[in-house]
């Protein structure tokens, strides 16, 4: 176990969807041009077995057969390359972790650093481990903002840091589009979205489309919806997905909320029949919204006809968004975040006035978390000087004043010769270094 | 890096399986395609309204089926690629963690209404602090963060910092200089001295670098006298035409290693001097966070027996991780070793007479009434003689 594959799946993972989408694309392109020229093949033949065909019919089939070929050749080469290339990008992002999988591999490699044959190299190596580490912190924050929404501060911090290969923000930047056009109400690039994943959301259970199309009923007539509509049915279909249902709400209400009822109902015809038992009953609500005026205070048409659902289709695309490209519910940041904070965590953080310089769990804001969270188990104990910050150990004795603080030797020294006496920074007492005692802990 | 390895094995055989294909198709197309125009030209040889002789109809009728094979063999090939793409996202899901964030149970509450500001606000703190103002400030915007410091003292020695891995030690050397009082024992300026030594002998020829070198690095030499003579050495290696240099002067001469590492060393040193801690509170709490959930994970795999499962709701982590020399210890924690357990209020560390110390608990159980033998050393004495002490 180790730390690129406890915290890395979805640096690959994201970026293998996309292999796995253009594989599916690539499919249907081969698909579709074999049956082009399938056909154009058996057009070939059949004219060919007539009785008094003429060399120049032939010539001109074959002259439009070249033609479909040549395309086949085109479009499959396109696709093919499109594939390698999202291939490439997962290539791309296993070198980066390859490059400090040695370092990262055990957790004792700090130990090995410092074994005399190493110590010429320490330097270098642990230079690029901490530079790993930086750029490892960037990719999560830069995951975070994409999953929540924050497009352009993780643009800015993608190129800020030249990292667009190993983020996901291109994935995101259709993403981005979407949630543009929902908030400003419009619904035909969310449903197109909804059309490409049909297959995967429908898996995932979304309601997506249903609440859009209800919303709808008005902003745009129904022939918008490209072909493309059904490619990815089946994979949104497995994930279980509601997102196209709650869009397809969307438009309807949409439509009522412009008063045109009756195209609200043909509507409802069209694209309500298909969706599942447990979509009844909002089907119901909606066509019970039919039989109030659109400014109606009873509930639970009232709550249909607000403005704030589109930012609560806004927030359910987000996460359907997510919940194709990403197995994992929550980005990593928090989740080291919250271990971090954990084991750093001690039952001092939280006292009034023991609060040490650069501890995490001790500063706002992060303070306000850690108290929060379980303390760090420790079984062994672990001294740092409170003047110094440096260790206590047999190179820096801890040493208890009259008063009972503990501070290490070193720093106590340094003060009698500074000031000629010590004081205790805690207490303010003053005393003589002669007062001071050993402490020996095991 | 097992991981790793294993899923470039899969990855490399799709990818290649890919080529191989696009090759192939392209091949086979064009093959094709010749065909296709040969027999046409063939046909367009004769008058356009000449009937096609049977002979003829029965080559077409051939190509026509010969077409379709060729056609649809291509889709198939390319359909027969799936088990080795879903092979890759397999490949994926095995070697790494999928759910990594089951070993987190209150990470879910970090994104919850109350706790996401707090989180945010560290982050964009983080950002300002790294020197990313631009970025800070988009993001404190498209959050809606509240108050943060704008400023601060880190943010101009990160971009010190960041100057001299780029390659120009003008502000780091600038600021050492202020400070030159109090880096008298740092190997920080001889650091910023070599590297700019280095920069002057690429730029203005190592005329330039020696005459820099004579009037900085003799009051350098007594501490540094090795790597002084190795630096002036390397300059040996920037005059042009020199041949490629030993395999000791690669980490002189790699000129974004040394700034790499001469930046390291300038924060460690700026960081100590100026009292910061050299990550943001988030960097540390992420980085001690990245070397918790390898620790966890493994003790998850062992134990998945429900009687555990009470562990993760306890209120200390279930076991005790090293975090490293820079990213651990920020407070002194005591730990019995009698009982094996953290000091508390309700039982502190006590010194007693011989120096030893233990908790109260611990103190408690050995005593025997008005004696008390110490578990270390030799010497009697009796409990009240103990004393509490206080480590923070």
């Amino acid at each position: 176990m180790n730390e690129i594959k406890s915290l890395e799946h979805a640096t690959l993972k994201v970026p293998y969807e996309v292999f796995n989408k253009k594989y599916r694309n690539a499919q249907r392109i081969l698909d579709v041009e074999a049956r082009q020229v399938g056909s154009a093949a058996g057009d070939l033949d059949m004219t060919a077995r007539k009785t008094g065909v003429t060399t120049g019919e032939i010539d001109s089939l074959l002259g439009g057969m070249v033609e479909k070929l040549n395309t086949m050749k085109r479009k499959a080469s396109e696709a093919i390359n499109e594939e390698v290339q999202a291939a490439y990008v997962c290539k791309k992002r296993l070198e980066h972790l390859k490059e400090q999988a040695e370092a990262l591999q055990d957790p004792s490699s700090t130990q090995r650093e410092t074994e005399p044959m190493r110590v010429r190299y320490a330097v270098p190596v642990r230079t690029s481990l901490n530079h790993w580490r930086k750029v490892r912190l960037d990719r999560m924050l830069v995951d975070y903002f994409l999953r929540n929404g924050y497009y352009d501060s993780a643009n800015k911090l993608a190129d800020a840091k030249d990292l667009r290969e190993l983020t996901n923000v291109d994935i995101y930047q259709a993403a981005a589009e979407v949630e543009r056009e929902l908030i400003a109400r419009r619904t035909a690039r969310c449903l197109q979205w909804c059309a490409d994943n049909k297959s995967k959301l429908r898996k995932l259970g979304s309601t997506m489309e249903f609440n859009i199309r209800i919303q709808h009923n008005a902003s745009c007539p129904a022939h918008i919806y490209p072909q493309r509509y059904a490619d990815n049915k089946s994979k949104l279909r497995k994930l279980g997905s509601t997102m196209e249902f709650n869009i397809r709400i969307q438009e309807f209400i949409e439509l009522v909320r412009e008063d045109k009822r009756l195209e609200a109902v043909r509507y409802a015809k069209k694209h309500f029949s298909t969706y599942e038992k447990e979509q009844l009953e909002d089907i119901q609500h909606c066509m019970g919204m039919l039989a109030f005026p659109k400014d109606t205070e009873v509930e639970p048409y009232r709550g249909l006809l607000a403005g704030g659902r589109w930012r609560a289709l806004v927030e359910q695309f987000r996460v359907e968004h997510a919940r194709l490209l990403h197995p994992a519910r929550l980005p990593a940041l928090p989740a080291a975040l919250q271990l971090g904070l954990a084991a750093l965590n001690t039952p001092q953080c939280a006292r009034a006035g023991a609060a040490a310089a650069g501890c995490p769990a001790c500063a706002p804001p992060l303070s306000a978390l850690a108290r929060t969270l379980p303390h760090a188990h420790c079984s062994h104990s672990r001294l740092v000087c409170r003047i110094s910050n440096e260790p206590l150990n047999e190179h820096n004795q801890p040493m208890a004043l009259p008063n009972g603080q503990v501070y290490g030797e070193k720093a106590l020294k340094e003060m009698m010769k500074e000031h000629g006496s010590i004081i205790c920074p805690k207490t303010k007492e003053v005393f003589c270094m002669k007062r001071v005692e050993k402490v020996y802990v095991m | 890096m097992d991981s790793c390895l294993g899923v470039e094995q899969d990855l490399d055989k799709a990818t290649s399986k890919f080529n191989a294909l696009n090759d192939h198709t392209n091949k086979v197309l064009e093959d094709i395609i010749t065909q296709v125009e040969d027999l046409k030209k063939e046909i367009s040889k004769q008058p356009p309204n000449s009937p096609l002789t049977p002979t003829q109809a029965m080559v077409l009728s051939d190509l026509a089926a010969n077409v379709k094979q060729t056609v649809f063999q291509m889709s198939t090939e390319h359909r027969e690629l799936h088990a080795t793409v879903s092979r890759v996202g397999k490949s994926i899901d095995r070697h790494f963690i999928v759910d990594y964030a089951s070993v987190a149970p209150k990470a879910e509450s970090f994104c919850s209404d109350t706790n996401r500001p707090i989180m945010e606000q560290a982050i964009a703190q983080h950002l300002y602090r790294e020197g990313l103002e631009e970025v800070g400030d988009v993001f404190v915007e498209e959050a809606g963060v509240g108050a943060v410091e704008r400023t601060c003292a880190f943010a101009a020695l990160q971009r010190g910092a960041a100057a001299l891995a780029a390659g120009d030690p003008a502000p780091a050397l600038a600021w050492a200089q202020r400070r030159a009082h109090q880096l008298l024992h740092s190997p920080l300026p001889f650091a910023l001295h070599t590297v700019h030594t280095l920069k002057l002998a690429r730029e203005q020829g190592v005329g330039a670098a020696i005459e820099y070198a004579r009037e900085q690095f003799p009051a350098h030499a007594a501490r540094h006298e090795k790597q002084l003579a190795a630096t002036v050495c390397a300059l040996a290696w920037l005059t042009p035409g020199a041949g490629p240099p030993p395999a000791h002067y690669h980490r002189l001469l790699d000129q974004r290693a040394l700034g790499a590492e001469a930046a390291e060393l300038f924060l460690r040193e700026a960081c100590a001097l100026l009292r910061l801690a050299p990550l943001s509170p988030l960097a540390g709490a992420v980085m001690a966070g990245a070397r918790v959930i390898p620790a966890l994970h493994d003790i998850r795999a062992k134990m998945s027996h429900q009687h555990v499962a009470a562990a993760w709701a306890d209120d200390e982590l279930p076991l005790e991780v090293e975090l490293g020399a820079e990213g651990g210890s920020y407070h002194s924690v005591f730990a019995c070793p009698i009982l094996r357990q953290q000091a508390s209020d309700a039982n502190p560390p006590m010194r007693l007479l011989c120096g030893h110390v233990i908790s109260r608990d611990a103190l408690h159980k050995l005593a025997m009434g008005v004696k008390l033998k110490c578990p270390y050393c030799p010497m009697e004495q009796s409990p009240s003689e103990a004393r509490q002490i206080y480590f923070s």
